[in-house]
């Protein structure tokens, strides 16, 4: 019996932090009706100095297209090491695209910003469409996109 | 001599004047007849044919298409289908022949999210599109 306290103790002491450190969020993109095909969207972060941290989610799967957002292009030199496992289809012009996932809570208050780079084929590149910082405050408030996304929300 | 050079002179226009038209066709169809029609036309005819049919998709250059700076980058190892995807799921096929690009990454589910320190579980996003 004692040993059995002892276990469940540990293994609570051992999971909390864990739990305490994961912060389930979900990331909204509505686009906007735009004329054209699927939109091809970057999702990554950057440090407080303005560093490339890492991709949260690439919406396009081809590659050969990745040179059209341009500045997680120029971040990570189009090294798909960074989206493997994170990557899904592109995103049709009206539709919504919302992404539930587990961050780290020292992403938060700390001076790190999310941003999504945008492509449409044969439609003008959009680097850096939204750029909102992760904030608990800023949690569940919309922001407008530039090109192709009418809005982004971030909710925790 | 002198009959010479009126009769060089006149039938280079006429040349000129019957094969310039001809030379800048419009592509097939041809003046809304399918490209096959006129291929089994010409090819049942006794005699010999002035068209220049073609098949290239570049329409409207004309005879002067070699003149002209061309911009389309229709060849430029751009995929014109974005949704192509589908295509691939459904035959098994790539069909992108475009050199030395990078591997197309691993899709959601299929490894575990990279190692960047941001998502605090190996858990995959789930993701919605409505």
């Amino acid at each position: 019996m004692k040993s059995l306290l002892a276990t469940l103790a540990l293994t609570t002491a051992l999971t909390l932090p864990g739990l305490a450190m994961a912060r389930p969020v979900t990331l909204t993109t509505q686009l906007k009706n735009y004329s054209g095909d699927g939109a091809y969207l970057a999702v990554y972060v950057t440090d407080p100095q303005g560093a490339y941290a890492g991709s949260l989610w690439m919406a396009g799967r081809k590659s050969k297209y990745y040179k059209h957002l341009t500045d997680w292009y120029r971040f990570t030199g189009g090294d798909t090491a960074q989206i493997n496992g994170i990557t899904g289809a592109s995103v049709g012009a009206g539709r919504s695209l919302k992404i539930s996932l587990d961050l780290a809570d020292a992403l938060f208050d700390a001076g790190y910003t999310l941003h999504i780079d945008a492509a449409v084929e044969d439609r003008r590149d959009s680097p850096n469409e939204i750029s909102v910082p992760l904030t608990s405050e800023g949690a569940g408030t919309a922001v407008t996109g530039r090109s192709y996304i009418a809005n982004f929300t971030y909710d925790m | 001599m002198k009959k010479t050079l009126p009769l060089l002179v006149a039938s280079t226009a006429l040349c000129a004047t019957l094969g310039l038209p001809a030379w800048s066709g419009p592509s097939a169809p041809f003046y809304g007849i399918p490209l096959g029609t006129v291929t089994a036309g010409a090819g049942t005819s006794n005699t010999a044919s002035l068209l220049f049919v073609s098949d290239d998709d570049d329409e409207g250059h004309g005879w002067l298409r070699w003149l002209e700076n061309d911009d389309d980058d229709d060849d430029d190892c751009e995929d014109d289908d974005d949704d192509d995807d589908r295509r691939e799921r459904k035959y098994g096929e790539d069909d992108d022949d475009c050199g030395e690009v990078a591997p197309n990454p691993a899709p959601a589910g299929t490894v575990a999210p990279p190692p960047n320190g941001l998502f605090s579980t190996d858990t995959p996003p789930q993701v919605q599109v409505n």
